[in-house]
């Protein structure tokens, strides 16, 4: 019994994911209720209060479970990354860059919410993701074993100043409306600029 | 401190007419209910302060208030450009009396972080307002936001100029970056509570890794 009470709940609590990720980006998180979002999902208002405790929860939630995406994506292609390592370290923001435009209005959203005053302290601050820093990091610490970045190179550092970046890239998409090709080929050569100051030192 | 450049003066242009003892008192109404609001956002964040509250504050009534501004989101946003500009102002001043290129950044930046560490609420809510695809594309928002980024570009171009950094140095996209790890930290300042030399630390590390490239001929 408690099986099937357990899986009814799941399944209530991914159909008010699925519709409050279709309407924040249709109509924008702001214009959304979380009346209009039981209404799509079909389920009571009250369900959606008894598994959300906010419209703040529901994105959090759901850009979560896009995360989890993303990070499938990354697994997927990062053993087949080539090239040097500004070229990986451009391959794999490409990845971001083409996953959030997808839905670019819900990510905007995303990031404006992260400095919301009202959603509680364990909101995660935008730009701040350890597993993604992670993936960075990786990536960097291969360049280094390649003799690609000098081994004097404080690699959370570099991974710091490519994530500030990053997440403000975004910004070309929020007041310019530019698409993930756009962004990437701003990044791309921002990428090659940092990759200018941590090549090792040629010995003369 | 009084000029403005000249893309930011817009509708603040000065008439040429004396202003009308009405006027004037409209002009300090507006001032006031400014002042009580930016009090109280910086106090209780956006959310936090309502038109009721901040009518209060000021001494006046709520109507007195909507006779001034449309809504919160239009004193919030009055406030926010008000700060940029004067921000943009404040963070050339401190730049232009830098030596090098590096002491030059690090003096803006700690003016931006000086300037909101006080009232971070305030900082919190202006970044989720610029981040807002429907409030994002105001003309004014991007017209201040381009102003700040120019300055920093500036001081990249003045190190290129004295010979500090390359001449192949991109100035425009190495000083987009520079401006893009200066707002990155902003989180930290918001939700972890760094001090202002934690900040300065930070900056100080992001600025030699951006402008490392640069430094080789």
């Amino acid at each position: 019994m408690l099986s099937v009470r357990k899986s009814q709940k799941e399944a209530t609590r991914q159909r008010v994911l699925d519709a409050a990720r279709d309407l924040f980006e249709t109509q924008g998180y702001e214009e959304t209720t979380v009346r209009e979002i039981a209404r799509r999902a079909e389920v009571a208002v009250g369900s959606v209060f008894t598994t959300f405790a906010s419209k703040g929860d529901i994105l959090s939630q759901v850009m979560a479970d896009r995360l989890e995406e993303l990070y499938a994506e990354l697994d997927r292609v990062a053993p087949h990354l080539r090239g040097n390592v500004a070229d990986r370290l451009r391959s794999l923001f490409a990845i971001h860059f083409a996953f959030e435009t997808r839905r670019t209005k819900l990510f905007l959203a995303h990031i404006a919410a992260a400095y919301d005053w009202t959603l509680g302290p364990s909101t995660r601050p935008y730009g701040k993701n350890p597993r993604l820093r992670q993936v960075i990091k990786d990536c960097l610490a291969e360049g280094v074993a390649r003799g690609e970045i000098g081994a004097d190179q404080d690699l959370d550092l570099i991974v710091d100043a490519l994530m500030g970046v990053y997440a403000w890239t975004y910004r070309l998409a929020a007041w310019e409306g530019a698409d993930a090709e756009e962004m990437s080929a701003v990044f791309d050569r921002q990428v090659g600029l940092l990759a200018q100051g941590f090549a090792p030192r040629v010995a003369r | 401190m009084k000029h403005v450049s000249g893309a930011l003066k817009g509708e603040f242009e000065p008439t040429v007419r004396v202003p009308t003892r009405r006027a004037l008192a409209k002009q300090q109404t507006r001032a006031k209910v400014l002042a009580a609001a930016r009090k109280l956002f910086s106090e209780s964040g956006y959310e936090g302060a309502t038109i009721r509250d901040i009518a209060a504050a000021a001494g006046m009534s709520t109507g007195a208030v909507f006779a001034n501004f449309t809504d919160k989101s239009d004193l919030f946003r009055e406030i926010m450009f008000t700060d940029m500009v004067t921000l943009a102002e404040a963070m050339r001043e401190a730049a232009n009396r830098g030596k090098t290129v590096e002491d030059a950044l690090m003096r803006a930046f700690t003016v931006g972080y000086s300037f909101y560490k006080g009232q971070l609420p305030l900082a919190r809510a202006a970044f989720s307002v610029s981040w807002s695809p429907e409030e994002g594309v105001e003309l004014r928002f991007s017209a201040a936001a381009k102003a700040l980024r120019e300055l920093i570009t500036e001081q990249v171009q003045l190190g290129v100029e004295r010979g500090e950094l390359s001449q192949e140095a991109e100035v425009k996209l190495r000083g987009d970056m520079l401006f893009d790890a200066y707002l990155a930290n902003y989180p930290e300042a918001i939700f972890l509570g760094w001090s202002l030399e934690a900040l300065q630390a930070r900056s100080k590390d992001q600025i030699r890794v951006i402008l490392a490239g640069a430094r080789r001929g």
